[in-house]
C-alpha cells in the first residue's frame, strides 16, 4: 500500500527527463542561497534573531495584533478580523461590493489560496486576474501553483507558449522566454489600467507603525495597488512583528533563502491610500493559526516567512514536484501545515520525507521541519491514518527484535529467505520493497561475525 | 461576540509558554571598507546602469543621452525641465501609462544589497512602477551599509507609502530563465548626485 505523495510522485517521475530538470533547477536555487548566505557573516546569527522574535511575536500575538491594529486605523487604515476562511471571502466581497469592483487584479497571495478566494469571487461575478506571472501562467492554464515562490514551475517554456498562443493571442510557435514575458507584460497593464481594485497579500505586517510590507520582483503588487482606485490587502495573524529593527532581520533573509538574490527588486510599504484612492482595507486572517498556538510539538510552524527554501532543498520535493502532495502548499512546509489544517485528509504526505533535515537546517526563522514530520509519523495512528499492512509488519518485528533467541534464531536462518523468489519478495504486499530490491541477508550475521573474530583474538 | 475578540480570547486560552523578545542591539550588521564602491558593485550585478554626476553635469542632458529615444517624460522633480507629464498634476494615474522614462528622488541606498529607499514623493506614485525606463537620483552620501542602518534611517512623508527598489523588474516565471522587464520599469539607471 502506497501513500498518496508515493502514488502521485510515480507519475511525475514517469517524465524522467522534466523530473531530473526539475531536480537540477531547484538544487541551483538552493545553491544561489547557500552563496547569498556565505556572503553574510553574520547569517547564523541573523537566523538565530529571526526565530527569536517570531517566537516572541507570535507567543504574544494580542498584544502586538492590537498594536497593528491601532496604528493601522491611526494611519486611515480599515482593518477587518476573519474567523475562518467562509468569513475572508464574505469580508472581502462585502468590500468589493461596497466599492462596485468588477475586475479586481492580485499579486501573488498564499493566504487566497488557502481561502479559495478567487472562485468565490468569481462565483458572485467579480472577474479576478492573478498578476504575478507565475500565478497568471497558471490561472489561464486553470491550475494550482506547483511551488510557493515559483507556482508554475511544472510547465516548460513550449506549455507557456502554447498557452500564451491560445490565451494571448501572441506569435505562433515563438516560446521564447523574454517574448512570453512581454505578452504578459502587455495583456497585464491592460488590466491594471482597467481594474477597479487590488488585492495584496502581506509578507509583513509592523505592529510599531502599522506598515502592510509587501516584497515582490515584478513590481506587480505596485502597479496593483497604484492604478486602481482600492488597495484591500491581507494577512494571516502569524505575519505581525513588532517593529522596524525587527524587519531589518526578515529582510535581510527572505530573498536570499527564496531564491538567493540579496533583496527583492521591491520591498513596499504601505501605511495607507493613495491621496487619489479610496480607504486601504486590511483583513486579518485566523483560519486555524490561534489553534495551531496549541500545539506544542507543532505551533512553531507558525514562526514560517514563506520564502520557499525548504521546498527548494528538499530532496524527495526536488524529485516529486508540488502537485504530489495533497495539501496546496507543498514540501517540507506542507506537510506540516497540512498535518495541522486535517490530517486525516493529509496524512498520505508524511512519507515524504527521508528525515535528512535539509529543510530545518536551511530554514530562516528554524522552523524545525522535519523533526516535526517524524513527530507527526508517531501519531498516525491516532488519526486512524497508520499504514496497516506496515502495523503489522512492525509488530511482527516487535515479537522478534524483544526475544533474543527469537532473534538469534531468525538471523542465524535468515539467508534462507534469499532463495525466495524476488516476485514473492518484491510483490505488492511487502511496502518496503517498492523503489528497491530487498537486500540479501548473509549467511552469517553480524554478531556472529563478531564473536568469531573475538574468539581469533583471544585465541592469539 | 465579534470576530477580534472570538480570535484574540482563543489565542489567551491556547498560547502556552511565552518567549522573551531578543536583543537585536547585539547584532553585527555587515560593514564595508567603503559602502559606495559597495554600493556601486551590487548596482551592477543586478543590472542597473549607475552614473556619478560630476560638478557642472546638466542631469537633463544625461538622461536623453541615456535614452536617446523617450519622447514621454515624467517627472514631479523641478531640476527635471525635460519632463513632459507630471505626476503630481495627471488627472488619474493611468494617464501616466505611455511613460517612457520616469524620473525620481531616492532618500537612502543600501550597500549590502542594493535598494534604494523612494518614499512617495507626488500625487501618483505609480511613476515608479508603470515607466518603462526608471531613472533614480541617489545622493552619494546617502549609502548606509546594510538593512538595520537603513530601517533606523528611513522616513516617510505624509503620503505614508515608500518603497525599497533595487533595479529594474525582473522575473524567473517561465522556465527559471531570468527576463528583465516584468510588470514595472524594464532598465533602471541611478545617478549619483
Amino acid at each position: 500500500m502506497s501513500t498518496s505523495h508515493s502514488r502521485l510522485a510515480d507519475k511525475f517521475l514517469e517524465n524522467d527527463k522534466y523530473a531530473q530538470w526539475h531536480d537540477n533547477t531547484f538544487w541551483g536555487v538552493r545553491q544561489k542561497r547557500d552563496r547569498m548566505a556565505d556572503e553574510v557573516p553574520e547569517w547564523e546569527q541573523l537566523r538565530q534573531m529571526a526565530s527569536d522574535i517570531k517566537r516572541h511575536t507570535i507567543t504574544h500575538l494580542d498584544r502586538y495584533l492590537e498594536q497593528f491594529e491601532a496604528n493601522a486605523v491611526k494611519n486611515g487604515a480599515i482593518v477587518h478580523w476573519a474567523k475562518d476562511a467562509d468569513e475572508f471571502n464574505s469580508i472581502i466581497y462585502g468590500i468589493l461590493r461596497e466599492h462596485d469592483v468588477k475586475k479586481l487584479v492580485k499579486s501573488k497571495s498564499m493566504l487566497t489560496e488557502e481561502c479559495e478566494m478567487n472562485p468565490y469571487l468569481e462565483a458572485h461575478g467579480v472577474e479576478v486576474v492573478e498578476t504575478d506571472l507565475g500565478e497568471r501562467i497558471i490561472q489561464l492554464n486553470d491550475q494550482k501553483p506547483s511551488h510557493i515562490v515559483m507556482p508554475a514551475i511544472h510547465l516548460d517554456h513550449h506549455e507557456v507558449g502554447q498557452l500564451f498562443e491560445n490565451k494571448l493571442g501572441s506569435e505562433k510557435d515563438n516560446h521564447d522566454p523574454t517574448y512570453l514575458t512581454y505578452q504578459a507584460r502587455l495583456s497585464l497593464r491592460h488590466e491594471f489600467l482597467t481594474a477597479d481594485a487590488g488585492l495584496t497579500g502581506a509578507n509583513f505586517g509592523v505592529a510599531a507603525t502599522g506598515d502592510i510590507v509587501v516584497c515582490t520582483n515584478e513590481g506587480n503588487a505596485d502597479m496593483a495597488t497604484s492604478v486602481p482606485p482600492l488597495h484591500i490587502a491581507v494577512m494571516g495573524l502569524e505575519k505581525v512583528i513588532p517593529d522596524y529593527d525587527s524587519l531589518a532581520v526578515f529582510h535581510r533573509l527572505l530573498a536570499r533563502s527564496a531564491t538567493g538574490q540579496p533583496t527583492t527588486v521591491y520591498t513596499s510599504h504601505f501605511r495607507t491610500n493613495r491621496p487619489t484612492a479610496r480607504k486601504m482595507h486590511i483583513v486579518l486572517l485566523d483560519n486555524g493559526r490561534t489553534e495551531w498556538i496549541a500545539n506544542p510539538q507543532h505551533w512553531e510552524t507558525l514562526k514560517c516567512i514563506r520564502c520557499g527554501s525548504c521546498m527548494n532543498t528538499c530532496p524527495v520535493y526536488r524529485l516529486s514536484g508540488g502537485y504530489s502532495y495533497s495539501y496546496f502548499i507543498p514540501g517540507p512546509l506542507g506537510i506540516n501545515l497540512g498535518m495541522l489544517r486535517d490530517p486525516q485528509a493529509h496524512s498520505g504526505n508524511v512519507s515524504a520525507c527521508t528525515l535528512c533535515l535539509s529543510c530545518q537546517n536551511t530554514c530562516p526563522v528554524k522552523v524545525n521541519l522535519g523533526d516535526q514530520v517524524y513527530q507527526w509519523r508517531q501519531q498516525l495512528d491516532e488519526f486512524g491514518t497508520a499504514n496497516k499492512q506496515k502495523k503489522f509488519i512492525c509488530k511482527g518485528m516487535d515479537a522478534v527484535f524483544t526475544r533474543p533467541k527469537v532473534y538469534n534464531m531468525a538471523t542465524d536462518n535468515a539467508h534462507l529467505a534469499n532463495h525466495i523468489p524476488s516476485f514473492i519478495m518484491e510483490c505488492g504486499l511487502n511496502p518496503w520493497a517498492k523503489g528497491h530490491k530487498m537486500m540479501k541477508f548473509p549467511k552469517k550475521p553480524f554478531h556472529k561475525l563478531f564473536k568469531d573474530l573475538e574468539k581469533d583474538e583471544d585465541g592469539k | 461576540m465579534d470576530s477580534k475578540e472570538y480570535i484574540l480570547g482563543r489565542f489567551r486560552r491556547n498560547v502556552g509558554k511565552k518567549y522573551d523578545m531578543p536583543d537585536l542591539g547585539s547584532i553585527a550588521g555587515i560593514t564595508y571598507p567603503d559602502p559606495l564602491v559597495q554600493f556601486i558593485n551590487i548596482t551592477q550585478t543586478n543590472g542597473s546602469n549607475l552614473f556619478e554626476l560630476k560638478p557642472g553635469d546638466d542631469i537633463n542632458k544625461l538622461i536623453m543621452e541615456c535614452y536617446p529615444d523617450a519622447k514621454t517624460i515624467a517627472s514631479s522633480l523641478p531640476e527635471i525641465r525635460i519632463a513632459n507629464r507630471n505626476p503630481e498634476t495627471v488627472a488619474s494615474a493611468r494617464d501616466l501609462d505611455g511613460t517612457d522614462v520616469g524620473v525620481v528622488r531616492a532618500e537612502l541606498g543600501v550597500a549590502e544589497n542594493g535598494c534604494m529607499w523612494v518614499p512617495q514623493q507626488c500625487k501618483e506614485k505609480v511613476v515608479d512602477f508603470i515607466s518603462e525606463n526608471l531613472v533614480i537620483l541617489l545622493p552619494r552620501d546617502s549609502i548606509v551599509n546594510n538593512m538595520h542602518e537603513a530601517y533606523r534611517k528611513i522616513k516617510f512623508n505624509s503620503y505614508n507609502f515608500g518603497t525599497f527598489i533595487a533595479g529594474a523588474s525582473k522575473t524567473a516565471d517561465i522556465a527559471q530563465v531570468l527576463v528583465v522587464g516584468a510588470q514595472a520599469a524594464r532598465s533602471c539607471t541611478i545617478f549619483l548626485v
